[in-house]
């Protein structure tokens, strides 16, 4: 049925919530949530202002169908974190004398679903999942994966500073997920993109009906108006992008690009792609403990920094090239996918000012339109 | 770098919704010629991008006017002079424009030893409040509603120790809706169950990204307590404990330094209210010891002086 649109009302995706969650199963979607809330009122300024409300969406799991938030923003977080959690138990040990025991953490799942998942963030993982089966396979990111049902909400492109397009995502696209919501008049159509999708919609056939051709047209119309939108704030050839990158590491342009960063992880931190983890041993007492992996960032001076003391990037230059050879040039030369999916989240957390559709431009001017080069 | 946002000045005198008044055509001139008189290697201001204002670096005479000043200017541009800036100190002596709150951080810079006046030459701009939010199109006019909390009770319209000081006098910021001292009152109101229920539920945003420490003028340490795994002081894992550890940490290495910029919080890409705890360390330090961080690099800190009728009852 993979091939198959149907119709699904907004109350019946949300019953269709409902049903899973009445089932057990995790949804984990968009929620608003209010950052006014108690106890967190205190926490902004702008919960003092009348006539303001704050949004502030987040990925959440559902603990009732009517928090899936279905207004088509952008999560302060991506979906990363479902996957590859901030921090993480690998395993955990007890030692006595010389004996050691180890002890393992579960690798499968209980299976769950996302609901409105932005299309940038599920294609992150389909391009992630690379690194992850590259030598070693990762099981708890591999368990997750093959645990997760992902469903896309067709994005109408939140703001200028969204260039998915630029790097082969698209905003109704459905790469890393099962299927794929579009809204049109009164509901949503509703198709699925994988088996796994397949399966999520024939469990769920009763809330769905045949859609009528008028309303695939309209939501084939919106989705072709979004991807125009989206790929005018941004229009670069990522192939010749990341060949450039390959052969001009000592440019003045890639090798002096990071002259107002604070040298912070808050773009790897939001960043949907950025999968680099710290493995650290955290002792809970005496003789056992617990090692984990935790989020790192190649933004920090001790990413590489060598017990000798000797750090092979160790300016803040030459650590933020390296983000953006990785992303750009090292990645897609070792597995043909981009490590970016044009979310623009780095940009618009970056209150320095890093810019990552100015540097992107500057960087395929120079590749394919040297001529205009400011000197 | 293309400049597709920036530097370009349109026929009704503004660059990329910035208004070129009298003071910010000053500005442009004592950059220029600071850079063209070789009296500085880079001048660090303000300019507007496209997605409002953010740090400029000029080096360039010619590119002086992108430079820019108004109320979206909220970058406490101190931060670069910090020593761990390794990447702009090596552009040579800078020329650095500060607005009155800005000068107290230089003044921590000095009265810690980690900066030498000599080696920076200080623009100062007047200042009458800068918005909450920076990231817009043009400068809007301050209100109560848009008005960085931080300003409201700001004494400084001029700031001080600068060599060249520029723009109109200017007005008291408006009082922002509710201030950050209310806030903190509020908080206090609160019985200890729920002070540690909003702590706890606003360090768990933590991702441990550092930014707060990373944008911070006064956090100088070469190798930063966090970062230092023999032993482990700090665990780096953003699970409940480290969060704690961490941002209970970085509060206290400030008190007594902090100079109120509020950049911790607005870098902070989950929105922890740092300030909160900052100025409240602030207020504890001030009924201790009777000090409130200034501009006067001459006045010890109490971190760094130790007196004998320093208060000690708390010692038991």
């Amino acid at each position: 049925m993979s091939d198959e649109r149907f119709f699904i009302s907004e109350s019946d995706l949300r019953a269709l919530a409902a049903d899973l969650l009445g089932a057990g199963t995790e949804v984990i979607a968009p929620v608003a949530v209010d950052a006014c809330a108690s106890p967190a009122a205190m926490a902004s300024s702008e919960c003092l202002r009348p006539g303001m409300e704050p949004e502030h969406l987040e990925y959440r799991s559902l603990t009732d169908a009517s928090q899936l938030d279905l207004g088509r923003g952008l999560p302060v977080l991506s979906l990363k974190g479902y996957f590859l959690p901030e921090h993480e138990a690998l395993c955990r040990w007890k030692q006595k004398g010389t004996t050691i025991e180890i002890e393992a953490v579960p690798t499968e799942f209980a299976p769950r679903v996302v609901l409105a998942a932005k299309p940038c963030d599920s294609a992150a993982l389909a391009v992630v999942d690379e690194v992850m089966n590259w030598d070693d396979k990762d099981e708890l990111w591999n368990g997750r994966r093959a645990a997760t049902t992902i469903i896309n909400l067709a994005c109408p492109v939140v703001d200028e500073s969204c260039f998915c397009t630029a790097v082969g995502a698209a905003p109704d696209a459905v790469k890393g997920a099962d299927g794929l919501l579009t809204p049109v008049k009164g509901g949503y159509v509703f198709e699925a993109a994988t088996g796994k999708g397949g399966v999520l919609l024939e469990a769920h056939q009763a809330r769905l009906s045949p859609v009528a051709d008028a309303l695939t047209e309209a939501a084939d119309a919106d989705n072709a108006n979004a991807r125009a939108h989206v790929a005018a704030n941004l229009d670069i050839d990522a192939g010749s992008v990341r060949d450039w990158i390959n052969t001009h590491f000592e440019d003045p342009l890639l090798a002096s690009l990071a002259i107002r960063c604070n040298g912070c992880g808050a773009c790897s931190s939001v960043c949907p792609t950025c999968h680099c983890f710290d493995i650290v041993d955290e002792e809970e007492g005496v003789g056992r403990g617990t090692r984990r992996r935790c989020w790192d960032t190649c933004q920090a001076p001790t990413f590489t920094l060598h017990a000798s003391g000797h750090n092979p990037r160790d300016d803040q230059h030459s650590r933020y090239r390296q983000r953006i050879n990785h992303k750009f040039s090292i990645y897609p030369l070792r597995f043909g996918e981009v490590l970016c999916t044009g979310c623009g989240r780095c940009t618009r957390v970056c209150h320095a000012g890093q810019d990552l559709v100015e540097i992107l431009e500057a960087i395929d001017i120079a590749a394919r339109r040297p001529a205009e080069v400011t000197p | 770098m293309s400049e597709t946002a920036t530097g370009a000045q349109t026929s009704d005198g503004t660059a990329g919704g910035a208004k070129v008044t009298a003071g910010v055509k000053e500005l442009r001139e004592i950059a220029r010629t600071l850079l063209a008189e070789g009296d500085v290697r880079v001048i660090i201001g303000w300019e507007a991008a496209r997605r409002g204002a953010r740090p400029v670096f000029v080096t360039d005479p010619a590119e002086a006017d992108r430079l820019i000043f108004d109320a979206r200017c909220v970058h406490n541009l101190v931060t670069y002079l910090n020593p761990r800036r390794d990447h702009v100190a090596e552009l040579g002596k800078i020329g650095l424009i500060v607005k009155g709150c800005d000068a107290k951080a230089v003044a921590g810079l000095l009265r810690e030893a980690q900066l030498t006046r000599e080696d920076v030459v200080l623009i100062g701009v007047r200042c009458g409040g800068v918005l909450e939010e920076n990231e817009m199109p043009a400068a809007v006019t301050l209100t109560p509603d848009n008005v960085a909390p931080r300003c409201y009770g700001c004494d400084i319209r001029e700031p001080a120790l600068v060599d060249h000081l520029v723009g109109e006098p200017q007005p008291e910021p408006p009082r922002p809706a509710q201030t950050i001292d209310e806030r903190i009152a509020a908080l206090e109101d609160k019985p200890l169950e729920e002070r540690w229920a909003f702590w706890t539920e606003q360090f768990s945003k933590c991702v441990r990204c550092y930014a707060c420490r990373q944008v911070c003028p006064l956090c100088v340490c070469e190798r930063c307590v966090a970062d230092k795994t023999r032993p482990q002081w700090i665990e780096p894992s953003p699970h409940a404990r480290g969060n704690l550890s961490w941002n209970i940490t970085r509060a206290l290495h400030l008190a007594g330094r902090c100079v109120g910029c509020g950049e911790c919080e607005r870098f902070c890409p989950v929105g922890i209210p740092l300030s909160l705890m900052n100025r409240k360390l602030q207020q504890i330090v001030a009924e201790r010891y009777g000090y409130t961080v200034g501009d006067d690099p001459e006045q010890a800190a109490p971190i760094g002086d130790y007196r004998l009728d320093d208060g000690q009852e708390f010692i038991k």
